[in-house]
């Protein structure tokens, strides 16, 4: 299997892509946005604020690791992920358009709204979404004037997975990634 | 802006001539910016705000490929303009990075500040037309020797007339620049005199 190359440049561009389209979801009508495809599926509005679950998890433990990395003395240089999180990372990636497998998700990442939004709540939701993932850009940017490459970093199912920082930031992307796919089909099926 | 900044600006545009209320207007519109070594000055997928001139350090531009490998595509320095001018120009988003490769300090304009320039002033006309030649010319150049040059023949035309700046920066972005390999940049540095 060819090695997952990390860069922090590769990290920023598919993450000001990523945000950019969020941003554009903000344009869509209400019953667009929280409307399920299918009985059981969720939203739009509930696989955003599902990414912004997600990554509250991560928020102290990154900015914990940041502050414990020294200051950068060498040259950012490409990361190669080890096999391990490499499988996890690329279990999360979207291959060609699709997502590669569909996981139960866990129930502390459930989104939960009430019915009957306004459109108060639902700004509410894109603007955590955004604060989440602008901290998310901003630790990225961070981790390049540190070394990084060694931080650890646990993964919100736990010990069980544990991530360099630069693997923890392709993991959290990627999943976003993932879930883009899914808002694509989301809307896909409503129109 | 203190007076010997505001000479090597000045210095930039030869062919603009202001009175004093112009000149003073004109340094008004400058903002001075620093930036950390690796810092991205301008991010791929964001919209280049400022036209730049580099008073200290180098910078490069560059573009990901899809192994997400930088392939270097110029350099700015001390005395050269900076920036992403097709996302400044056309107010798109940036398929290029700008990147701080040394410390760096650079003026910067922003966009609406910069076109007041040529509706105000006429001499920037003039200077844009200079401006934009000079670098079409020097892209051209730069197609004909990446088409038809050698590597050795390219490492030589390149270090003949690269700034002693650029030569401390990692050899990896020289060597992406002349469209090379590291080890190729390498092997040609210690046996080629020019």
């Amino acid at each position: 299997m060819p090695p997952l190359l990390i860069t922090s440049e590769n990290q920023i561009q598919r993450l000001n892509l990523l945000m950019k389209t969020i941003g554009q979801l903000q344009e869509l009508d209400i019953s667009k946005l929280t409307t399920p495809p299918k009985p059981k599926a969720w939203s739009v509005l509930e696989i955003i604020e599902h990414l912004s679950i997600a990554y509250t998890f991560y928020v102290e433990k990154i900015d914990a690791a940041l502050a414990k990395s020294p200051e950068r003395t060498t040259e950012n240089e490409v990361l190669k992920a080890r096999a391990w999180q490499k499988l996890i990372i690329k279990g999360q990636r979207p291959k060609e358009g699709k997502r590669q497998w569909k996981m139960k998700t866990l129930q502390k990442f459930e989104p939960i709204f009430s019915n009957n939004l306004s459109q108060e709540q639902i700004n509410e939701a894109f603007e955590k979404f955004n604060h989440l993932y602008d901290h998310l850009k901003q630790s990225i940017l961070n981790g390049r004037q540190k070394e990084v490459s060694k931080t650890k970093v646990s993964s919100a199912i736990g010990p069980i997975v544990t991530f360099y920082l630069p693997e923890c930031f392709e993991f959290l992307l990627s999943h976003a990634e993932r879930h883009l796919v899914q808002i694509q089909e989301t809307l896909d099926s409503l129109s | 802006m203190e007076d010997v900044t505001y000479q090597k600006l000045k210095a930039f545009f030869p062919q603009v001539h202001l009175g004093a209320v112009e000149e003073s207007k004109f340094r008004s519109l400058w903002v001075l910016k620093s930036f950390n070594r690796s810092e991205l000055i301008t991010e791929a997928g964001t919209t280049e705000r400022y036209f730049y001139f580099v008073l200290e350090g180098v910078q490069a531009l560059y573009i990901l490929n899809e192994k997400g490998e930088k392939v270097v595509l110029g350099f700015s320095y001390s005395g050269s303009p900076s920036g992403v001018f097709d996302s400044f120009m056309y107010k798109t988003p940036s398929f290029t990075f700008l990147e701080a490769l040394k410390p760096s300090k650079m003026l910067a304009i922003n966009w609406e500040n910069y076109q007041s320039l040529f509706e105000l002033y006429p001499d920037f006309q003039t200077w844009g037309h200079h401006f934009f030649r000079d670098i079409l010319i020097g892209r051209l150049y730069r197609e004909v020797e990446l088409l038809t040059l050698s590597a050795e023949e390219r490492y030589i035309q390149f270090m003949q007339r690269c700034p002693k700046e650029l030569r401390v920066i990692p050899q990896k972005y020289l060597a992406s620049y002349l469209n090379m390999q590291p080890e190729t940049f390498s092997r040609l540095r210690k046996s080629t005199h020019y």
